[in-house]
């Protein structure tokens, strides 16, 4: 497409595209290149990194590479999880908003407040407790995904509402189209992209906040996430120690994560929106 | 009546429905925790009832049930029993409305983990240093991020080159591991700044001068732990919205008039405040309990953490009367603003006036 | 014309134009009026400053904000003001008179009331600093120490302590009878009183006067109660009880109309009447400061004349383990009490403990993992025995305990220290479980277990000889308690190993509480027995093996949460029962061990809990940056316990300034 090519014209695109596919791919394809082990003692606790286990090892004696790239793959689940919910909740609800205005506007703009004011901690903490299983990574994403869809309703309540004054909506709505067709057809076309990149920014906040509940000790039980990985660390004191390796890796993969996408999303706009290019 | 006046009737219309917000969440943060399993009563007696009689534990029980309202009571003031003699628990309605009779005293209760504390009490001890912590950083975020973002936007070129994805970068490293590096960096490796406390632990509280300045040096690193994050935020928000409105027609027209510099850019930076409002008001909404990490991190004082052991130990009431507040701030900081937008917007005027 | 441009006043539909002109080209021209007409004339041009200016109207805002924000914080910095405590006259505390300890306080200072179940340092119940007990039991000789009274006497039907005659409250009133009495009948007259229980062990109370010294001194007598006949109990309870001044406690009990949650509604933090040698000062949700009190009636009949060496001890109250060890390393820290990893890292930093290499600390309790034993199939002793020896314990010491554990021994007798006594290294070849997967295995399958692996070669599940399934087993264990999710995840990786079905049951605190009591669980990780006290190893015994108040799953149970040794099954065992309560009367230490052996074998035969580590009770680390002279194995004048607590207050006599 005519997009893709305008796309990889970028540099800060394929920089980002390129950061962004080279996680993914050690997370998915890492297995197959490298031993994932994340049971076995293999070394003393907190080993140092050397030749054969490149980043050492955990308080357990657990190979660390194996821990990042098994979180790795945990973490970024849960974020396309959150994203998909949250940007799925978020685009119906704001172009319902946007389009309908009046009054349904003002109620969805009600529950969005009551979402804002709602701590999520709370529900966390009762959902898990209910479930036998306790906290999943599913059940994780899930919640991260219903607690911020918020701000995605709320950027695209403001864009659809922009376009229901366009004059091919009143065209349409001439014609005798009902309201949901009005939606599909004329305007979520015009959002898609706008959609698209709010969804690659959901996906950048369930990886930031899965790390955040994680640190906190309401991470996913019995799996490791890179979250997971940096609350062990904290709690048992690594940094401190100058065991920086039990705590370095980690952030630097989520702050990878998080930064391409964002540069991704960045370099996107300036295609998308012709103002922003130089 | 009110077509004459569309900006109060938007204000008044906006507040409706926040007032109901205010409602919903109110009854929403009643039901919530008690929804969970586990219940207040019964952790407390297991975390130091071992070793206890049976009978003492049950005198223990029902004391607690009686002082928060858990049970029913007869006239008299002893609890109603059942057939087999244990205590009748009361409605779930009958809570509630004690509940709502409660906050509209002003009275939020007793803390259960923290008994004999109020939680009006633990709420003012603490609170006072959440806002110390975040109320800066979020304006002088807010100030300068609007600032630079505005530059970048202006000036593009190399100074945005740089600081784009230097702002991009610092908002993508996450909180919890960028108090942590500070922390290690600036008081252990080079022991610069303290890395425990609100203040130093051989003074107390007093309206000194020493203690203020004891405090601040305190309170730098954790400050520094959240204000970049923050101004990055801002900063970026501030440089998508500017560079959007230079590009606007109307602006495009106005320089082709030739109005003077300064004056557009005036016009370009009010019209991209308004979003920038929001943000803040959410930021500002959330700051009772917002320092949570850096309370951790720091061992800085503040509520944070008590709210986070009260959802653990299912402390219904400090729960109930914070989550209270937290809903108060939210809607107050995001109805100030929509006053303010409502003001100062004349597309919200015109849309009243249209509607 | 060049340079100015004319124009006559009041052309009205011209206005709009004249600003557009008069900046046109961003040229700035100076309006001049003369009689009627508009001259403009050029003056400067304006250079495209927009910084500047924008940098004027950003100043504006900011000097606009920056006043709102000074009075944000002259509004919000009134609030720490709140001073606690008495009268407060100094506000800095100087570091060489000070001592400062820490990990005994969790979380915001609540009530300092000593009726209240969980009041704050210093008076929860083992400390006593401000308020004191009749004895001490000092952990490392096993004796009984003299405090506000002495041990006189132990016979099989009473127990009689003398009361010191010099013993005075802070208001100068002697303590007396009269305030011992009070202490203990307090749980008598309200049934929600701490240390109420007592009343289950003694029958009576009396008191009388002996000849001491060249005076008289009360002597108090607890007589055993019969139907338990149990003085390992009391002794128990009295080493907790703290005797509060009844003339005081009486007045505020009127005051509140015999109310007793009245009553603890009070917090009792503005000078208290205490007897001991500290007194509450000051205090917030970041500290807790004791002063020391000069007329402590102990200096002249306890300590020979001499004062405690700090005159204020300060108890910082971290959020996280990490500040304490991060300010012990730094020397801001004296003392502290919390588990810190990889301590022999630390020692550089100048931190210390009582043995210089492992384990570093004296173990007294055991972390177990606690099985319900009605559940299916737990409740088969060749179950549990199989787990007993898959364990890998050394594995466990090293990885989640950082090594600070002696090798643990089979059965739940410390081989060391006070219990070495009773323990029979025989009894444990003989009959205890040790690490070996083979047999593990081989007793799972002798009876009747088979564990069906999936393609992997990894452990699936497990069927009994019927062919019925078996569901998967849970260790419950609360998250965020670190060590023991550590201990709990390597267990669980041992187990499986061995081709058994478990798996680590995270919870949140609040579940994992709610359920040990009414035995909703598979298995747990817990400290039962977790203080150390003279009924040791008896307690210990007792708090998991006695079926005296044996509840099915769904009522509580206040020991026993595995429910072991049903009393309504036909393989109930009488003999625990009847060695637990004849043990506490036995006075002939002969008849002791071999109860104790007899006990300990039951145990090892039937596997109700698998011991994992030994833990001490409070972990002991001291910084020697500020104070010096901490006891240590080299020098144990007193034990290893906090200076707060039991004969661990003797090290505030003892130890001196760093020069």
């Amino acid at each position: 497409m005519k997009l893709l090519v305008n796309l990889l014209k970028l540099p800060t695109f394929v920089f980002s595209v390129g950061l962004l596919l080279l996680t993914i791919f050690l997370a998915l394809l890492g297995p197959f290149f490298y031993p994932i082990d994340v049971i076995s003692k293999v070394g003393p606790p907190y080993m140092a990194p050397n030749a054969e286990h490149l980043l050492g090892t955990d308080n357990l004696g657990v190979d660390m590479v194996s821990l990042l790239i098994a979180g790795l793959r945990s973490s970024l689940y849960v974020g396309l999880f959150a994203g998909i919910i949250a940007t799925a909740v978020g685009t119906f609800l704001g172009v319902y908003a946007g389009f309908k205005g009046g009054w349904i506007d003002d109620l969805i703009n009600m529950v969005t407040n009551l979402f804002l004011v709602i701590p999520t901690f709370v529900v966390l903490i009762l959902i898990s407790a209910s479930l036998t299983e306790g906290r999943s990574l599913e059940l994780i994403g899930i919640i991260i995904g219903c607690t911020t869809w918020t701000w995605t309703t709320r950027s695209v309540r403001a864009q659809a509402s922009s376009l229901k004054a366009r004059d091919h909506i009143a065209l349409a709505r001439v014609n005798g189209a009902g309201t949901l067709k009005l939606a599909m057809l004329h305007i979520l076309p015009y959002l898609l992209s706008y959609v698209f990149m709010v969804f690659i920014i959901q996906v950048a906040t369930g990886v930031a906040m899965e790390a955040t509940i994680s640190m906190i000790g309401l991470g996913p039980f019995d799996t490791v996430s890179l979250g997971i990985i940096l609350e062990s660390a904290m709690n048992n004191d690594a940094l401190n120690d100058g065991i920086w390796w039990a705590f370095i890796p980690a952030t630097v993969l989520l702050t990878v994560i998080v930064f391409s996408l964002y540069t991704l999303n960045t370099s996107m706009e300036t295609v998308f929106n012709p103002r922003l290019r130089k | 009546m009110l077509k004459k006046y569309p900006t109060t009737r938007y204000i008044l219309r906006s507040g409706g429905w926040y007032f109901l917000t205010f409602l919903v969440a109110i009854s929403v943060n009643f039901v919530l925790p008690r929804l969970g399993k586990a219940n207040p009563v019964d952790i407390i007696i297991a975390k130091h009832g071992a070793g206890k009689t049976q009978h003492a534990i049950q005198v223990k029980e029902e004391g607690y049930l009686k002082e928060f309202g858990l049970v029913k009571l007869d006239p008299d003031g002893a609890i109603v029993r059942d057939a087999d003699g244990k205590p009748v628990r009361s409605s779930l309605w009958s809570q509630y409305v004690s509940y709502l009779g409660m906050c509209l005293r002003g009275d939020l209760g007793t803390s259960f983990m923290n008994y004999p504390k109020k939680v009006s009490e633990i709420v003012i001890e603490a609170v006072a240093w959440d806002f110390a912590l975040q109320l800066p950083a979020i304006i002088l975020g807010w100030l300068l991020g609007n600032i630079l973002g505005a530059l970048a936007a202006y000036k593009r070129g190399v100074f945005d080159y740089l600081f784009f994805p230097l702002s991009l970068l610092v908002c993508s490293i996450p909180f919890f591991a960028f108090g942590m590096l500070l922390k290690y960096q600036f008081g252990i490796v080079w022991p610069i700044f303290p890395t425990t406390g609100g203040y130093a632990s051989n003074i107390h509280y007093s309206f000194s001068w020493e203690f203020f300045s004891n405090a601040s040096y305190y309170y730098f690193l954790p400050f520094m732990s959240i204000f970049p994050v923050l101004l990055g935020g801002y900063a970026i928000g501030m440089r998508s919205m500017g560079i959007y409105e230079l590009g606007t027609d109307y602006i495009r027209y106005a320089s082709y008039l030739g109005i003077k510099e300064n004056r557009i850019i005036s016009y370009v930076f009010r019209n991209a405040m308004l979003p920038q409002l929001t943000g803040v008001a959410l930021n500002l909404g959330n700051m009772i309990g917002g320092a949570l990490i850096a309370e951790i991190i720091f061992s800085y004082p503040g509520l944070g953490t008590t709210i986070l052991k009260a959802i653990q130990g299912q402390d219904y009431t400090l729960i109930q009367g914070t989550a209270l507040l937290v809903a108060i701030m939210i809607i107050a900081a995001n109805f100030t603003v929509d006053i303010v937008i409502a003001i100062f917007d004349p597309r919200v005027k015109a849309g009243m006036a249209g509607a | 014309m060049q340079g100015y441009h004319v124009e006559k006043r009041g052309c009205g539909i011209k206005k709009c134009l004249k600003s557009i002109i008069r900046y046109k080209g961003l040229i700035k021209y100076s309006k001049v009026i003369y009689n009627n007409y508009i001259i403009m004339i050029k003056t400067d041009r304006l250079l495209n400053k927009p910084e500047s200016n924008k940098k004027g109207k950003k100043m504006k805002e900011i000097k606009r904000y920056s006043v709102l924000f000074t009075a944000c914080l002259c509004l919000v910095f009134p609030g720490c003001t709140k001073k606690k405590g008495g009268a407060v006259d100094i506000t800095s505390f100087p570091r060489e008179k000070t001592m400062y300890l820490a990990g005994v306080q969790w979380g915001d200072p609540t009530t300092f009331n000593p009726l209240d179940q969980n009041p704050s340092f210093p008076v929860w119940f083992p400390s006593n600093l401000m308020y004191e007990h009749l004895v001490i039991h000092n952990t490392l000789t096993n004796k009984i120490d003299p405090l506000l009274a002495r041990l006189h006497s132990q016979t099989d039907s009473v127990i009689s302590f003398v009361l010191n005659p010099a013993a005075r409250w802070s208001d100068n009133t002697p303590l007396t009878s009269i305030d011992v009495k009070f202490s203990y009948e307090i749980g008598k007259r309200y049934e929600d009183a701490p240390y109420g229980y007592i009343w289950d062990y003694i029958d009576s109370i009396t008191v009388d006067t002996i000849a001491e010294g060249e005076g008289k001194a009360e002597r108090v007598n607890f007589y055993i109660g019969k139907e338990e006949d149990n003085p390992l109990a009391i002794l128990d309870v009295m080493i907790q009880t703290v005797i509060m001044p009844s003339h005081i406690m009486e007045a505020k009990i009127k005051e509140c109309n015999n109310d007793f949650s009245k009553l603890l509604q009070d917090k009792m933090d503005k000078d208290p009447v205490v007897s001991g040698p500290y007194t509450l000062y000051v205090y917030s949700n970041e500290k807790v400061v004791c002063k020391r009190r000069d007329d402590y009636w102990g200096v002249a009949v306890l300590y020979q004349n001499r004062l405690p060496k700090p005159e204020f001890i300060i108890h910082p109250i971290y959020k996280s383990n990490e500040h304490a060890s991060i300010a012990l390393q730094k020397g801001e820290l004296d003392f502290s009490s919390d588990y810190m990893p990889r301590i022999w890292m630390k020692a550089k930093a100048g931190v210390r403990t009582w043995y210089s290499s492992a384990p570093y600390f004296v173990p007294a309790v055991i972390p177990m993992i606690t099985i319900n034993c009605t559940r299916y199939p737990l409740n088969d002793k060749a179950f549990r025995r199989a787990m007993a020896f898959a364990i890998n314990y050394k594995n466990v010491n090293e990885l989640a305990f950082d090594g600070y554990s002696p090798d643990v021994k089979p059965g739940i007798i410390l081989p060391f220290g006070i219990e070495k006594a009773y323990y029979a290294e025989e009894d444990v070849q003989r009959h205890g479980p040790a690490y070996n997967p083979e047999m593990a295995k081989k007793l799972l399958a002798d009876a009747g277990y088979t564990s069906v692996l999936d393609k992997e070669g990894k452990l699936d599940y497990m069927i009994n000889w019927k062919g019925e399934r078996i569901p998967t087993l849970y260790i419950k264990v609360p998250t965020g308690w670190s060590d023991f999710e550590a201990m709990v995840k390597l267990v669980t990786k041992d187990l499986r190993a061995a081709g058994i079905d478990v798996r680590e049951g995270a919870c949140d605190e609040s579940l994992y509480y709610q359920s040990q009591m009414v035995g909703d669980f598979d298995l747990f990780m817990d400290t039962p027995a977790g203080t150390l006290s003279p009924s040791l190893p008896w307690s210990r015994f007792q708090s998991i093996m006695s079926a005296r108040n044996w509840r099915p799953v769904g009522e509580r149970m206040t020991e026993n949460f595995g429910r072991y040794n049903n009393p309504e099954e036909p393989g109930y065992n009488t003999t625990v029962d009847s060695l637990l309560r004849i043990i506490p009367a036995l006075s002939d230490e002969a008849e002791k061990i071999q109860a104790y052996r007899a006990l300990n074998v039951i145990f090892m035969q039937d596997q109700p809990t698998l011991p994992l580590v030994y833990r001490p009770e409070y972990f002991f680390e001291f910084s020697i940056k500020g104070w010096t002279n901490f006891p240590t194995e080299e020098n144990p004048y007193a034990p290893p316990q906090s200076p707060c607590f039991g004969a661990g207050r003797n090290i505030l006599w003892e130890i001196t300034l760093k020069k």
